[in-house]
């Protein structure tokens, strides 16, 4: 049954992917801006230069053309070389692409550490003052502007107290071998613990700012649906029977509870992944987010078509995931 | 719930019901106040602000709010061209409120729209629909929204219709959702058949009953695009200088961050209250309004 | 994580409060922008230039006085109006270990010059080496370029060219030339974590560098780390906490706060970036001279400098640096004077003012609003335009593109510090940057003259005539030339900053 969802899902997909590529390819056609005049900045150039220039980046072809072109080779899975790199679009996505995921999956980490506890208390004692801060805490999370939030943190815990690192991913004190690209991980494996709490020291501020908003839905979530589970039969029944309240909560509640924070977190992670270029770029984090917006503004079109693709690739198996998760967190649905 | 129990006697709407259920919620009314104040700020921002806010004086450069050692004159300091930090804050409400309310409106129209046809009608308007629904989700927001000011150019108009295009989706999915719940209810399967035209039933069974959540949508959505709009202007496709907008003013004072921090802070916390405001008084909305989230 | 737990970690994580500080064998640079690419001849990019070049030497280089001295050539000569010899050093190792000659020297040049040579691409910084057609060895450790017409310039351009190794190409593609490095040079790669940063080391087969550059030997510390911090608040925080022990792009805003430190402290050098405001010449009412002498003299250029830049540049009344060859040191000043500025108007026939809208990119937004500030004291309206510079450098480098614009906030870099690249493309009819549209035909003759002329004086002669007439023409609002900032740790020793911005930390060390 699932198997079957999963390849219609992935049928699906194709449609989406096509209009996708067009409306991409659109934008790029009727943006205006030229890559060659970028590229050659001050200092003299010769038309015949700019004209060899243009051809190298393919970008004397026709319109039409290039969209074939494009899709012809992005459906073998070929990007063609990035503007001004001079490098296959591929590799340069690929190298920024595990800074991008290492910080999602820790702002992921994080925002569910801190917002389960809280949403579990805050459904507990519903209606005491830790609630109600809870719920400001909450309101206050999701209203925050990130690029702000993530300023103030640099100056309170960077200039201020000089406890973290001001930007980017890692100290200098030791290369570490490239195996996953995360680096809290590729630290680990080389069995360099100093390196890891450098790398950990460095993701910190980044994650926090981008699991904020993350945090506080979720806390919302999970005290509504904690709420809702407190107040079922089964729960009534055990805590008949003499069940302690914790144990109650601890064993029977917070499973069912978490059903709908699971599938949420999973749904976020798309806009997680999306919004992370305003993090990525206050803190100086090397990642995909940074890539493609400064790949708008230099007009480095292979990079913006192939990113692009690849958030819309990611958000759809994201949303398969949420589906997954639910169906398969929750028995009384069936698919 | 004490809401109900004080009730008056006399029967009332489901929309007046409402309404005395949120103006019990004190938090909720207090940030409507927030918010309504925000709004006659903006408006009447000549009358308010203190000064021109693009009057600039490069003596007064990065001078400090009034309690570090500047003057009442600029309470809350001067940015790096010597203006009155307090009087572009003002002004500035005006893009953000603006920018704000157009897109949400523009973007509820379209997607009621789009949405009641889509559910309504089916058949392949629902699948045009509902694919191009599926292709802008696959975007990431601010990314579209970059590149779409990209090829439009910076500007006021621009970044309204830059987030509209992607905005429309989310009341139109929520609208499609409702309406292909209402059409099998028996009210509207009466109206069918004794006769309604598709637009009658489309415009007098459904679509009153899909306001009360879509409004409510609108107002959340509304803090979110004043922080996307904050976004696109931090990052520089804001408006042009030198109209102040929040956003802008942030990124103006990143590099002033150690030495005058009053620059992107005051424009920060503005954005942080005004949209504070209107998620919390879009809670208490809700919780009026929309009875199957009550408890 | 082992017997490490959750509050371990946290308490190791507080207990680092102190950025580890750079020890004496390491030298760390905050850096502005990543390379885009290790190849030295595949870019068109300032900052990855001065990344390769602490790892791979030019056949000539510039001391910090800014003169052409000889790098891995031993001595050059001029041959004829079109020909050059350069004499190679013997004995030169690579990073790999692998000799490197005459025929590396060739193989480089022509690679640069030659269509479709890298790898079926014409490289992208062909142009900046003009007229060269060829590179050939001509005995065992001489290589003779020729050029298909004279020019003079051809010692000031060679230093912006980086050799490469013709094994190491052969061998790993020119593809993979981007990612892997064997040159001669001071430092070889370690490892490239890209947007983040650039670790090399010290190599132990450098020939020792210029000998006109002393100390002559092997680079002084260990390592060196270009550390990737766009953000300038960022940046300068990493120096003032110790994380970096230099920074570029110190911005002007955060000198005091530098200056105030007792960790680091500023050092300048005149930059090589000339900013003017283009007047569209073909556009009312800027056609009239008495015009765009009224906005010369409406703003004050030394407020602006005080205030903004902090009092970090130099006025210029003219196109050129006082460092360049060839600088006019007699041009007239425009005094501020609003009182003239309007009286000039008015006798163009504006006496109730101009309106004019300032097109910018987002970096000069600050300095653009300043200027329209103060036009506003002389009866001129100025609105300023932010756009993007991928948008708006084409558009004014376009006579019809740009027929509706006004006035153009912009600068033009010249490293090579000579009028030819400067002058030619920004004033000389319809050169690539020519946004005023000026064209004088005197001024063109003078120009075209000059690029050919082997001697020298009469070079500069022709040069200072012409910035004379650009002068009284006015075609700009002449500006400033803005120091280049870097902020240093106090630790840091034998490094100065360069004109051309290049990093070279060959003798540079922290204690």
């Amino acid at each position: 049954m699932r198997i079957g969802r999963l390849i219609e899902r992935i049928a699906g997909l194709v449609p989406v992917l096509l209009g996708v590529s067009v409306i991409v390819f659109l934008m790029i056609t009727l943006t205006p801006g030229d890559p060659v005049e970028i590229m050659l900045g001050d200092s003299r150039s010769s038309p015949e230069q700019e004209a060899a220039l243009r051809r190298d980046m393919g970008l004397d072809r026709p319109m039409v053309e290039r969209f074939f072109l494009f899709l012809g080779n992005a459906v073998r899975g070929e990007f063609g070389l990035s503007f001004f790199h001079r490098r296959p679009v591929i590799d340069v996505i690929g190298e920024r692409l595990p800074a991008t995921i290492e910080l999602t999956l820790v702002a992921l980490v994080l925002s569910l550490v801190i917002a389960i506890p809280l949403g579990v208390l805050a459904a507990v004692k519903k209606n005491t003052w830790f609630d109600r801060i809870g719920t400001v805490g909450s309101l206050l999370g999701v209203s925050m502007p990130g690029f702000w939030f993530g300023i103030l943190l640099i100056l309170l815990f960077s200039v201020k107290l000089g406890w973290l690192p001001v930007a980017g991913r890692i100290g200098f004190s030791a290369e570490v071998p490239f195996v996953t690209g995360m680096l809290l991980i590729d630290t680990l494996l080389a069995g360099r613990l100093d390196s890891f709490v450098e790398a950990a020291r460095h993701i910190l501020l980044p994650a926090l700012t981008l699991a904020l908003p993350m945090a506080a839905i979720l806390m919302r979530v999970t005290r509504s649906s904690m709420l809702e589970v407190l107040r079922a039969d089964y729960v009534l029944f055990a805590e008949a029977k003499g069940l302690s309240r914790a144990r109650v909560i601890g064993r029977h509640a917070l499973k069912n509870a978490l059903i709908p924070t699971v599938t949420v977190a999973a749904l976020e992670t798309g806009s997680l992944l999306g919004g992370n270029m305003i993090v990525e770029t206050v803190f100086g984090w090397p990642g995909l987010g940074r890539l493609v917006v400064e790949a708008i503004f230099s007009r480095n079109y292979p990079i913006v078509q192939a990113a692009v693709l690849l958030y819309a690739v990611t958000y759809v198996l994201l949303n398969f995931i949420a589906d997954l998760l639910y169906t398969a967190l929750n028995p009384r649905i069936k698919l | 719930m004490t809401a109900v129990a004080r009730l008056p006697a006399k029967a009332e709407s489901p929309f007046q019901l409402g309404l005395v259920r949120l103006m019990e919620n004190r938090m909720a009314t207090a940030s409507g106040l927030i918010a309504i104040l925000f709004v006659l700020a903006a408006l009447f921002a000549p009358l308010v602000a203190p000064h021109d806010p693009n009057d600039a004086d490069l003596f007064r450069r990065l001078q400090p709010p009034v309690w570090l050692g500047g003057e009442w004159a600029f309470p809350l300091g001067c940015d790096g061209l010597g203006r009155d930090i307090l009087s572009r804050l003002i002004y500035g409400a005006r893009i953000s409120i603006l920018v704000g309310t157009l897109v949400v409106v523009i973007a509820t129209i379209v997607g009621v729209i789009a949405g009641l046809a889509a559910g309504f009608i089916g058949g392949w308007v629902d699948r045009s629909i509902s694919w191009l629904v599926d292709v802008l989700l696959g975007f990431p927001y601010l990314i579209f929204a970059i590149g779409l000011m990209a090829m439009m150019g910076t500007g006021f108009q621009n970044i309204v219709l830059a987030l509209a295009y992607k905005e429309w989706v989310v009341p139109a999915r929520i609208v499609r959702g409702e309406t292909l719940a209402l059409r099998e209810l028996e009210y509207v399967e009466a109206a069918r058949a004794l006769g309604a035209s598709r637009g009658h039933i489309m415009l007098r069974e459904i679509l009153p009953n899909i306001l009360s959540p879509v409004a409510v949508v609108a107002t959340v959505r509304m803090a979110h695009v004043i922080i996307l709009e904050a976004s696109l202007s931090f990052l520089g496709l804001g408006v042009q200088p030198p109209t102040a907008s929040w956003g802008s003013m942030v990124a103006d004072g990143r590099d002033f961050l150690v030495d005058a921090w009053w620059v992107s802070t005051f424009p920060g916390l503005a954005i942080l209250a005004l949209v504070m405001a209107i998620n919390v008084f879009s809670q208490g909305l809700r919780d009026a309004f929309d009875p199957r989230i009550q408890e | 994580m082992g017997r490490v737990g959750k509050s371990g970690l946290l308490a190791m994580m507080l207990a680092a409060t102190v950025a580890l500080p750079a020890t004496g064998a390491e030298l760390r640079v905050g850096f502005s922008q990543d390379a885009q690419t290790l190849d030295p001849a595949n870019h068109r990019n300032r900052e990855t230039e001065t990344i390769i070049r602490n790892m791979c030497d030019g056949i000539l280089t510039r001391d910090a006085k800014m003169k052409v001295v000889p790098e891995i050539a031993e001595s050059y000569t001029q041959v004829d109006a079109k020909t050059w010899d350069f004499k190679i050093r013997s004995g030169l190792k690579t990073h790999s270990g692998a000799p490197f000659t005459a025929a590396d020297v060739a193989f480089s040049i022509n690679r640069l010059t030659r269509d479709n040579a890298m790898g079926g691409q014409t490289s992208p910084r062909k142009s900046l080496l003009g007229p060269v057609t060829s590179a050939e060895v001509v005995d065992g450790s001489t290589v003779r370029l020729t050029m298909s017409a004279p020019w003079a310039i051809l010692p000031a351009m060679l230093p912006f060219q980086e050799m490469v190794s013709e094994a190491h190409v052969k061998k790993v593609g020119d593809a993979a030339v981007a990612t892997s490095v064997d040159c001669v040079g001071p430092y070889k790669l370690v490892e490239w974590r890209r947007g983040d940063a650039i670790i090399m080391a010290r190599d132990p087969n450098y020939y020792g560098g210029a000998a006109d550059i002393p100390p002559v030997g092997p680079a002084k510390p260990d390592r060196v780390i270009f550390k990737i911090i766009p953000e300038n608040a960022s940046r300068v925080a990493a120096l003032l906490a110790g994380e970096v022990d230099i920074i570029n792009e110190l911005p002007a805003s955060a000198l005091k706060q530098v200056e105030a430190s007792d960790k680091a402290k500023v050092m300048a050098v005149n930059g090589t970036r000339t900013f003017f405001l283009a007047l569209n010449m073909a556009k009312k009412p800027f056609d009239d001279v008495r015009v765009r002498k009224a906005l010369n003299h409406a703003i004050d250029r030394k407020l602006i400098i005080d205030r903004i830049l902090a009092g970090r540049a130099t006025a210029l009344n003219g196109v050129m640096s006082p460092d360049a060859f060839a600088f006019n040191d007699a041009l007239p000043e425009y005094k501020h004077d609003a009182v003239l500025a309007k009286k000039l108007l008015a006798e163009a026939g504006h006496p109730n003012g101009i309106e004019l809208t300032i097109d910018t990119t987002g970096a000069f937004k600050q300095t653009a609003e300043a200027i329209a500030a103060l036009m506003a004291r002389a009866g001129i309206r100025a609105k300023v335009q932010v756009w993007e510079g991928a948008v708006l450098s084409p558009m004014w480098a376009n006579a019809e593109k740009r027929a509706e614009r006004d006035v153009y906030l912009i600068s033009w870099g010249n490293g090579a510090l000579d009028p030819s690249d400067i002058m030619v493309p920004t004033l000389r009819t319809k050169g690539r940057g020519n946004f005023a549209g000026y064209s004088n035909a005197k001024v063109d003759a003078l120009l075209d003259a000059a690029e050919t002329e082997v001697d020298q004086m009469k070079r500069a002669a022709m040069y200072k005539e012409a910035q004379a007439i650009v002068n009284a023409d006015a075609p700009w609002v002449f500006l400033w030339l803005p120091q280049d900032l870097y902020g240093v740790s106090k630790r840091l020793k034998g490094w100065q900053p360069s004109a051309d911005s290049r990093i070279n930390l060959h003798d540079a060390s922290v204690d």
